[in-house]
C-alpha cells in the first residue's frame, strides 16, 4: 500500500495551496461528525424509536456521506480528497481491526479455526474466482456496448477479490462469521495484490499459479508470527510497568501499531498481524496491568474503531456523490447478483463438507445466516479506489459497480436481517457470563479428556492442548507476567475477576452507602494495618456488646482521624496518577459492607460471647501512617455527607434488631444478582462456616480490588494484610 | 473381509460388543490392540499398575480418578469388554438412538456421557457431589497454589451455584441443568473417539500388517478422517 501512487495528489496540493476555502471548512467540519454524530444518532433513536429498530446505523452513515457529498458537488467545488490509501490503512483500518483481535474471545475461535479458515479461505477464494470468471463470461456475450468487452479476465478476477471482501462490522452472533470476517480481509488483500502484479505483468502461467499459492502461504503465516513477535514483545514490557501505570494502555497500542506497520513494510499481511498481536498479548499484558489501564485499554479501543467506522461510511457516502461514475446497467445488476449468488453457493457447498469433520452440524438456519449475513465494505471500497487508472481503464466501472453492491448489501441486507433473524427464531448467543462452575467444568472436561486420550494412547488435540498449558505455565508466564501473578492458576485469575466484578457492580448500586456503619468502620480500620493483631480480636470486636464510654472514645478517635486525614496536603505531581475519590469510597463502602455481613453472621453464631472489644488507642495512629506512607491510595475521605457517624445499632442475638439488620442488606442486596444474595443472606445455619469463610474470602478479594484501584504495584505488604482475616 | 475377519476373531466376544457399544470393527480391533499394549505381561486382564504405567496418566491432576473410573473398585482387574464399555461414553452422540424403550440406554447417549463425569466427582457413590467432594477435586485441578481460603470461597459459590435445592450439594440433576446451560462443550466429550481411532489406523498402517488389511484400513481412515471440532 506504501507504494501505491496517490491518483488525486495534485490535486490535494492545488487545493491546500489555495488556502482553506468555506467548502473545505465544510468538509473538515463533515469530518468532526464522528465525534457528534453517534450522539445525535442515539438521541435521534430515542427521539424516533422506530428508526433505529429498521435502519442500521451504517445506513444513517451512509446518508449523511451521501448528504454532505452532495452539498459539496452542488456548491460545484471538488471534494478534498482525504480517503487515499495511506489514510485508510495506517489510520481507519488499523483500531477496527485491533479491536476486534484483542477482544477475541480465543477458545471458541481456536475450537472453530479450521471451519473459520475454510470460510474465509477457501470461501474468498471461490467467490472471487466465480464472480470473476462469470463477469467476464457475461461481458464477453453482451452484445451491447462493446466497451464491455474490452475488459480482461484478470480485471475481472481482481474485482472479484475485491468484491469478496466483508466488512468486519459484523451484526451477527456467530463467532463463525466474526471470525471468517477477520480472517477474510487478510484474504482478500492478497488476493487483491496477487492479481494486480498478474495484471501488470500480463500474462500468468501456471508457475505463477503455484508461486502465487506459495506467497499466500508466506503472507499470512509471516503476518501472524510478526504480530505474535511483537505480542510476546509487549507482554514483557508490561511485566516492567509496576511502577508507570499511567502509560501503560500506551504500550499495548503502539505495540500493535509497530506489528501492523511491520509487516506491511515487508509486505506481508498487516491485518493478521494486528489480529495475532492483540491476542497473544492479551492473557499475560491483562495479568500484569493495573485495572484502570485494562479499561482504559478497552475504551480506546472500542472508541477508536467506532470512530473509524463512521468515518468510512461517511467517506464512502461522499465519494459516491462526487466520484465520477460509469455506469453500466448490465455490469452492475449481473455483479449483484452475482454476489449473492456466489455467497450462498459458497456458504452451502463449503458448509456440506465442513459437516462432514464436525462433531456440531451448522443448521441451515446457520447457514442462511452466514450467507446472508456477509456484508461487502469498506475494505472493498478502498482496494477499488486504490486502482490505478492506466492499468485499469474500468476503474470507474468497477468502482460504481463496488458501490452499487456495497449500498445494496448495508441497506438492504442489513435493514433486513434483523426480521429474519427473528423471524428464523435463531438462537441468539447467550450473553451469559460464565459462572465459577462453567469454568471448573471446562477444566476438568480437559483434564478428563486428555486422560482419556493417554490411555487409548492417542495424541490428539487435548493432549496437545494440555501439552501447550504446561509449557505455557512453566516458561511463558513467568516470563512475561509480573510478581505472585505468574503463579497464579487461571481458576483463580478468573475468580477474583468475577469478584472484582460483583464487587463494583454492587457499590454502583448504591448498596453500600444505605448501611448502619458502626462497628464496620472501626474494624476496616483496624484490618488495614500492618500488624497483626491477634486473630481473635476482629471477632469479639465485631459483636455487639459496647460499653458507652468505649463507645464515645472510638467515636472521637475516628471523627478526629477522619478529619485530620482530609485537611493533608498532597504534592501534585502529574506523572502519578491521583486516585479518584470515588473509587476509594467503593474499597471503603465494601469493606464496611463486609463487615456488616460478618457482623451479622457472628451474631448469630456466637450468641452468648460477650467480650469488651479493646480498641488499641494506637490503632488511628497506625492507620493514618499507613495512609500516609502511600500518597496515591488514600485521598480525601468521603465528604461529610458519607462519614460514617457512629452509631452502634447493636443487635442482641434475640432482639427483633438483628432482623432489622436481614432486612437492611436485603434492602442493600436487592439490585444484586441472586447468587451473592444467597451468599451473604442466607442464615448461618445452613451454610454456616461455608459462608464466613466466603466472606472472609471476599473481603480479602476487597483487598486485592483496593490494590487494584489504587495502583500500587504488587507489594508485600497485601501478604500481611491477610493475616486479619483468618478466624 | 475374510481377512479382518479372522483377526476379528482373536477379540473375545467381539460381535457382542460391537452390537452392545455400536463400535466398529475397526474400532474394536484398534481398541483390543491399545489393550494389549497396555497389557504388557498379557495376562489377558489389565491392573491398576498397568494404568499407572502410563506416564501422562501421573501428570494429569485427576489421573487416579479416571483409573478409578475403568477399574470399579473392589475389582482388581479389568477385562477387555469392560475396557470397551467404558471407552464406548466417549463416542459421538448418535442423533438417531430414539428413546425406543426396549433397548438400554446406548454408553454414549447424553446422560450416560454426563453420568460418567459425575461419577468422577463424587467419589463415594452416594449421588450428591458434596462439598468435601468438590473440594478434593479442585484442590487435586489446581494443586498447591491455591490456598485454602480461597478454595473454600470458590467452593462455596460454585455449590451455591449450582445448588438449585439448596441442600449444599449438587445432584445429578443439578450436575445436568448445569452442563446443558454452560458452553462447556459437552460435545468434546464426544470427539475423541474419532480421531483416536485414526490414530491408531493409522499405527497399524505403518507398522504394516499385509496387502489386503492395509487397503481396508486405509479406507477406514479416509473415512475417518481429521476433524474439526
Amino acid at each position: 500500500m506504501f507504494y501505491q501512487v496517490d491518483v488525486k495528489s495534485d490535486a490535494e496540493v492545488q487545493v491546500v495551496e489555495s488556502g482553506l476555502c468555506w467548502l473545505t471548512g465544510v468538509w473538515y467540519v463533515t469530518l468532526a461528525c464522528p465525534c457528534f454524530f453517534p450522539v445525535l444518532s442515539s438521541s435521534r433513536f430515542h427521539l424516533i424509536p422506530r428508526l433505529s429498530n429498521i435502519v442500521p446505523e451504517s445506513c444513517l452513515l451512509i446518508t449523511v456521506g451521501l448528504l454532505v457529498g452532495g452539498l459539496i458537488r452542488l456548491a460545484g467545488e471538488k471534494v478534498p480528497p482525504v480517503l487515499n490509501s495511506h489514510l485508510f490503512f495506517l489510520c481507519l483500518l488499523p483500531p477496527i481491526i485491533l479491536d476486534a483481535g484483542y477482544f477475541l474471545p480465543i477458545r471458541p475461535f481456536m475450537e472453530n479455526l479450521g471451519t473459520i479458515l475454510m470460510f474465509a479461505v477457501v470461501g474468498t477464494v471461490w467467490n472471487s474466482f466465480f464472480i470473476g470468471g462469470l463477469l467476464y463470461a457475461v461481458c464477453q456475450i453482451t452484445p451491447a456496448p462493446s466497451s464491455l468487452h474490452q475488459l480482461e479476465l484478470l480485471p475481472c478476477l481482481l474485482f472479484g477479490s475485491i468484491i469478496s471482501a466483508e466488512i468486519h462490522i459484523n451484526e451477527l452472533l456467530h463467532i463463525l462469521v466474526f471470525g471468517e470476517s477477520l480472517l477474510n480481509d487478510a484474504v482478500t488483500v492478497v488476493l487483491y495484490h496477487l492479481f494486480e502484479e498478474y495484471s501488470g505483468v500480463g500474462t500468468v502461467t501456471v508457475l505463477d499459479g503455484v508461486l502465487g499459492v506459495i506467497s499466500f502461504l508466506v503472507v499470512s503465516l509471516g503476518g501472524v508470527l510478526v504480530g505474535a513477535i511483537y505480542g510476546i514483545l509487549a507482554a514483557f514490557t508490561s511485566r516492567f510497568t509496576s511502577h508507570i501505570r499511567v502509560i501503560e494502555p500506551l504500550f499495548v497500542f503502539v505495540y500493535s501499531y509497530m506489528a501492523y506497520l511491520s509487516a506491511e513494510m515487508f509486505h506481508l499481511s498487516g491485518i493478521m498481524a494486528l489480529i495475532a498481536c492483540g491476542a497473544v498479548m492479551r492473557p499475560y499484558v491483562e495479568a500484569n496491568i493495573s485495572h484502570k489501564s485494562h479499561t482504559t485499554i478497552k475504551y480506546f479501543l472500542k472508541m477508536w474503531s467506532s470512530v473509524s467506522e463512521t468515518l468510512i461510511f461517511i467517506f464512502l457516502g461522499v465519494a459516491t456523490v462526487d466520484g465520477d461514475h460509469s455506469w453500466n446497467w448490465t455490469f452492475v445488476t449481473v455483479t449483484v447478483i452475482l454476489c449473492l449468488v456466489a455467497r450462498v453457493i459458497g456458504v452451502v457447498g463449503l458448509t456440506y463438507v465442513i459437516n462432514k469433520f464436525r462433531i456440531v452440524k451448522l443448521t441451515t438456519k446457520d447457514q442462511f445466516i452466514i450467507a446472508y449475513g456477509g456484508l461487502r465494505g469498506a475494505i472493498a471500497f478502498s482496494l477499488g479506489f486504490l486502482l490505478d487508472r492506466d492499468v485499469f481503464p474500468k476503474r470507474d466501472l468497477f468502482l460504481t459497480a463496488i458501490i452499487t453492491v456495497i449500498f445494496f448489501t448495508v441497506f438492504v441486507q442489513g435493514m433486513t436481517i434483523k426480521p429474519l433473524v427473528e423471524l428464523l427464531a435463531v438462537k441468539k448467543k447467550q450473553e451469559a457470563k460464565r459462572s465459577i462452575n462453567e469454568e471448573i467444568h471446562t477444566q476438568f472436561l480437559d483434564h478428563l479428556l486428555t486422560g482419556i486420550e493417554d490411555i487409548c494412547g492417542h495424541y490428539g488435540h487435548h493432549h496437545w492442548k494440555d501439552k501447550l498449558n504446561r509449557f505455557n505455565k512453566k516458561y511463558i508466564k513467568k516470563c512475561l507476567i509480573a510478581g505472585e501473578r505468574s503463579k497464579e492458576p487461571q481458576l483463580i485469575a478468573f475468580y477474583h475477576k468475577m469478584e472484582m466484578k460483583q464487587a463494583i457492580e454492587l457499590v454502583e448500586s448504591g448498596g453500600g452507602v444505605k448501611l448502619p456503619s458502626a462497628m464496620p468502620s472501626t474494624v476496616s480500620m483496624q484490618n488495614i494495618q500492618p500488624k497483626k493483631p491477634p486473630p481473635a480480636k476482629p471477632v469479639e470486636r465485631a459483636l455487639p456488646q459496647l460499653p458507652k464510654g468505649r463507645e464515645e472514645e472510638i467515636r472521637k478517635i475516628l471523627r478526629s482521624n477522619l478529619q485530620r486525614t482530609r485537611q493533608r496536603l498532597r504534592s501534585y505531581n502529574r506523572h502519578t496518577l491521583v486516585a479518584d475519590p470515588y473509587e476509594d469510597g467503593f474499597g471503603d463502602l465494601l469493606i464496611k459492607k463486609q463487615k456488616m455481613i460478618e457482623l451479622e453472621k457472628k451474631i448469630k453464631e456466637m450468641n452468648n460471647y460477650l467480650t469488651v472489644p479493646a480498641a488499641p488507642p494506637d490503632s488511628p495512629t497506625m492507620c493514618r501512617a499507613r495512609l500516609a506512607s502511600d500518597p496515591q491510595s488514600y485521598s480525601v475521605k468521603p465528604s461529610s455527607g458519607d462519614v460514617p457517624t457512629i452509631q452502634v445499632d447493636l443487635a442482641s442475638p434475640q432482639s427483633p434488631d438483628s432482623v432489622n439488620l436481614l432486612d437492611e442488606l436485603k434492602r442493600a442486596d436487592q439490585q444484586k444478582q441472586d447468587e451473592d444474595q444467597g451468599l451473604m443472606m442466607r442464615p448461618p445455619s445452613r451454610e454456616g462456616r461455608a459462608n464466613k469463610q466466603g466472606e472472609v474470602e471476599s473481603s480479602k478479594e476487597q483487598q486485592k480490588l483496593m490494590r487494584c484501584l489504587s495502583d500500587p504495584g504488587p507489594s508485600a505488604d497485601e501478604e500481611e494484610e491477610d493475616e486479619p482475616f483468618l478466624p | 473381509m475374510g481377512s479382518s475377519s479372522s483377526r476379528l476373531d482373536r477379540v473375545p466376544g467381539a460381535k457382542d460388543l460391537m452390537e452392545e457399544t455400536g463400535f466398529s470393527e475397526t474400532n474394536i480391533l484398534c481398541l483390543y490392540d491399545r489393550f494389549e499394549v497396555l497389557d504388557r505381561e498379557e495376562r489377558g486382564y489389565l491392573r491398576l499398575e498397568d494404568f499407572e504405567a502410563i506416564q501422562q496418566l501421573a501428570v494429569n491432576p485427576i489421573g487416579d480418578r479416571i483409573i478409578g473410573a475403568f477399574v470399579f473398585p473392589g475389582r482388581e482387574t479389568l477385562d477387555f469388554p469392560s475396557f470397551v464399555r467404558v471407552l464406548a461414553h466417549f463416542r459421538p452422540t448418535d442423533t438417531t438412538w430414539s428413546r425406543s424403550g426396549s433397548q438400554p440406554e446406548p454408553a454414549n447417549s447424553r446422560t450416560r456421557k454426563l453420568r460418567f463425569a459425575f461419577s468422577l466427582y463424587d467419589q463415594d457413590g452416594d449421588g450428591k457431589i458434596s462439598r468435601a467432594e468438590l473440594t478434593e477435586m479442585l484442590q487435586a485441578m489446581l494443586g498447591m497454589q491455591v490456598t485454602d481460603e480461597q478454595l473454600q470461597s470458590i467452593v462455596g459459590r460454585a455449590i451455591q451455584e449450582a445448588d438449585l435445592d439448596r441442600d449444599g450439594a449438587i445432584s445429578f440433576d443439578e450436575f445436568k441443568k448445569m452442563a446443558a446451560s454452560g458452553q462447556t462443550g459437552l460435545k468434546s466429550v464426544s470427539s475423541i473417539m474419532y480421531r483416536t481411532k485414526q490414530q491408531q489406523q493409522q499405527q497399524q498402517y505403518i507398522c504394516g500388517e499385509g496387502g489386503t488389511e492395509q487397503v481396508h484400513l486405509k479406507h477406514s481412515c479416509q473415512t475417518l478422517m481429521f476433524i474439526f471440532c
